[in-house]
């Protein structure tokens, strides 16, 4: 058999996948940059006119605090989720992973719409303690920032578990017990010791929440009642309700260039290579 | 000059036919056929010639279709012996330009709203309404157009709970700016549509001068500081079924909402619960526009125009899908329980204004900006 070069099989194993992406990604994303700089006129009045616009200031802002206050929930609980599954639940370790994945099954706009059946004014919760007469009005649930945290640190948990679960999984028993066996107490041990071999983990569980929850759109457009306008959901609107093509792809751009600069921010500080591509 | 008319609401009441279907208020004929048909462009050409004495009549689809077919076209149909068929492919100016400027028009008439037929008589793409033929004393004033003519209006109307207020119904939109009697969330469109209106009054301008004091941009600007007061209290309706949903689920207890859901939720709702006021709202009228050069011929068209204008008609349609009749003389016919939910009896039109395209078109999109900063900022 003829030995086939070892730099063309390589190529020839990355080009199916590589011309689907530029096919079905990379040229369309061109055309959105395109569009933002040619229409209505040729030129950055697209990109003048959003700098100079409150609403999409505020758009950024909203978009940014409810990704990043997502991603510090979704570390806390993921965490201690992931933390209980890799150290106290060897048998049940399967079943808890599946727990976990569970709901990547069922799509993000049931999961949004059953937390209005729980969170409404005459949802499940409030009727709840409602009857333990522990208020006696409904509490404002959904219809505002609450109610679009609550949902979307639902959806992206399983983002945050899953990567501190393989980091965590992959973590020696042995330094804990050394650390115990010279006498540090199991606190100590924690936080010198095995909190520090998951921050990998933890890092990389951020990243993935903190962008993914930038595009969000379902959520908080059903939760939000209006009033938490995520730059996607803005998007849409210029779309569809003006008809102004230009400016939301300009805005599209704006995201997508944030998104990027957070990547490079965060880059900074931590290993991106490690994190995302050399964990164990 | 964009064109502001209103598809959503028109697609609305598709929607509402389907729910109405379900409810085994209408019938299955013509209903299938009609979900097929939506959003697919008839064949070009052949259908046409195949049949001259066929009048095509489009409109949004969903149960409206069904109902048109049933109300006006069967009817007119057994009293003349001429085909009407209902096409449910949703007349948008576009489609409607594109077939003209192709030379193959189909399609005879056309459930448009006056922004488009304003669009369209510019662009020369539709034929004039031959008022010998049709009765211009047989519409609302203000939905006679040269080349377009109403055909059923609907209304954005003040909608309460009053279980929710405790029995406190706010009577005009003034009252409902006012949170410390009228306590509770409230819900007004994603969009500015119909609104302004309401926060226009709220700022204390006359019914009829609505449209003078939006005529400046400090005017739009005092309106849309109105929705900045408020919006601790607003949550925003998307589609008309939000809007519908919002209200069964209690909760908002008042809101601003199109009359055809008001019309649905009156029977959902316990009683007591709900109640509708035309005080202070907005009537917006469907148009009928003809394609220039529509195979059935112009006369044609006219005639089953004339017949659609016929009282007892238009009655059936408020009763069946809450869309309600564009020529007055009908609210004498409307059975008593209905006329609280007419868009145009005479008592609801001395209440209310004429939705006014032309602003739509000038102040829409700037004005749409300043809504969403009010809401959000």
């Amino acid at each position: 058999m003829p030995r086939v070069n070892e730099k063309v099989s390589y190529w020839m194993l990355v080009l199916p996948a590589l011309s689907i992406m530029v096919c079905f990604y990379i040229l369309p994303v061109l055309g959105i940059w395109e569009i933002a700089f040619t229409e209505p006129k040729a030129g950055v009045g697209n990109f003048v006119k959003m700098a100079g616009s409150n609403a999409v200031r505020t758009s950024f802002v909203i978009t940014f605090r409810v990704a990043a206050i997502t991603t510090v929930g979704c570390l806390i609980l993921g965490y201690i989720v992931a933390y209980a599954i890799s150290n106290f639940a060897s048998r049940l370790t399967p079943l808890m992973v599946a727990l976990v994945i569970l709901p990547f099954w069922v799509s993000v706009l049931i999961r949004s719409f059953s937390w209005i059946v729980l969170l409404g004014r005459s949802g499940l919760v409030n009727d709840a303690l409602m009857h333990a007469e522990l208020i006696e009005r409904p509490l404002r649930l959904m219809h505002n920032e609450l109610g679009v945290l609550i949902a979307m640190i639902h959806v992206m948990l399983p983002f945050a578990v899953l990567p501190m679960l393989t980091n965590m999984r992959g973590i020696s028993g042995i330094y804990v017990q050394a650390a115990r066996s010279l006498g540090a107490s199991e606190w100590t041990s924690f936080r010198q010791v095995y909190f520090p071999q998951t921050l990998p983990g933890v890092l990389s569980g951020a990243l993935l929440v903190f962008v993914l929850s930038l595009g969000f759109f379902v959520t908080p457009a059903l939760l939000g009642g209006g009033r938490v306008l995520m730059i996607s959901e803005y998007i849409t609107y210029q779309i569809q309700e003006f008809l102004n093509w230009g400016l939301g792809s300009a805005l599209s751009v704006a995201l997508l260039v944030a998104t990027a600069l957070v990547l490079l921010i965060s880059a900074r500080f931590v290993n991106l290579r490690a994190t995302l591509l050399e964990r164990k | 000059m964009t064109d502001t008319t209103d598809f959503e609401a028109k697609r609305d009441i598709a929607d509402i036919a389907v729910e109405r279907y379900k409810q085994g208020r209408l019938t299955r004929r013509g209903f299938i056929s009609a979900m097929g048909a939506l959003g697919v462009l008839p064949v070009l050409g052949g259908r046409a010639l195949a049949q001259t004495k066929e009048i095509i009549v489009v409109n949004w689809g969903g149960t409206a279709k069904d109902v048109l077919q049933e109300v006006l076209c069967d009817t007119y149909t057994a009293e003349t012996g001429i085909k009407v068929t209902v096409d449910g492919s949703g007349p948008s100016a576009g489609k409607i330009r594109a077939m003209v400027e192709s030379g193959a028009v189909v399609w005879d008439l056309c459930d448009s709203g006056a922004g488009s037929a304003i669009i369209l008589e510019q662009q020369g793409m539709t034929e004039a309404i031959d008022y010998s033929i049709v009765d211009k004393s047989k519409v609302l004033e203000g939905t006679a157009y040269n080349n377009g003519v109403g055909n059923y209006v609907y209304s954005y109307v003040l909608a309460t709970n009053p279980k929710l207020l405790g029995g406190n119904i706010p009577q005009t939109w003034e009252d409902v700016w006012n949170v410390k009697d009228f306590p509770g969330m409230r819900t007004f469109r994603k969009s500015v549509r119909g609104q302004l209106e309401s926060a226009t009054q709220a700022r204390g301008v006359p019914l009829a001068e609505i449209y003078d004091a939006l005529s400046t941009e400090d005017g739009i600007k005092a309106s849309i500081a109105k929705f900045r007061e408020l919006r601790e209290n607003i949550i925003v309706w998307g589609s008309g079924s939000d809007s519908q949903n919002l209200f069964l689920q209690e909760e908002v207890a008042i809101g601003n909402i199109w009359s055809t859901r008001a019309h649905l939720l009156k029977d959902q709702m316990e009683d007591g619960a709900f109640n509708v006021s035309f005080n202070g709202g907005v009537i917006a009228p469907g148009i009928w526009v003809v394609p220039k050069g529509n195979p059935a011929g112009k006369d044609e068209v006219m005639k089953f125009i004339a017949h659609g204008q016929k009282p007892e008609l238009q009655v059936q349609w408020l009763e069946k899908i809450g869309s309600g009749p564009i020529n007055p003389a009908a609210a004498e016919l409307v059975p008593a329980e209905l006329a609280a939910f007419n868009p145009s009896s005479p008592e609801n039109l001395a209440t209310q204004i004429l939705y006014k395209d032309e602003w739509y078109a000038k102040n829409q999109v700037s004005a749409e900006e300043m809504y969403v900063d009010a809401l959000i900022n």
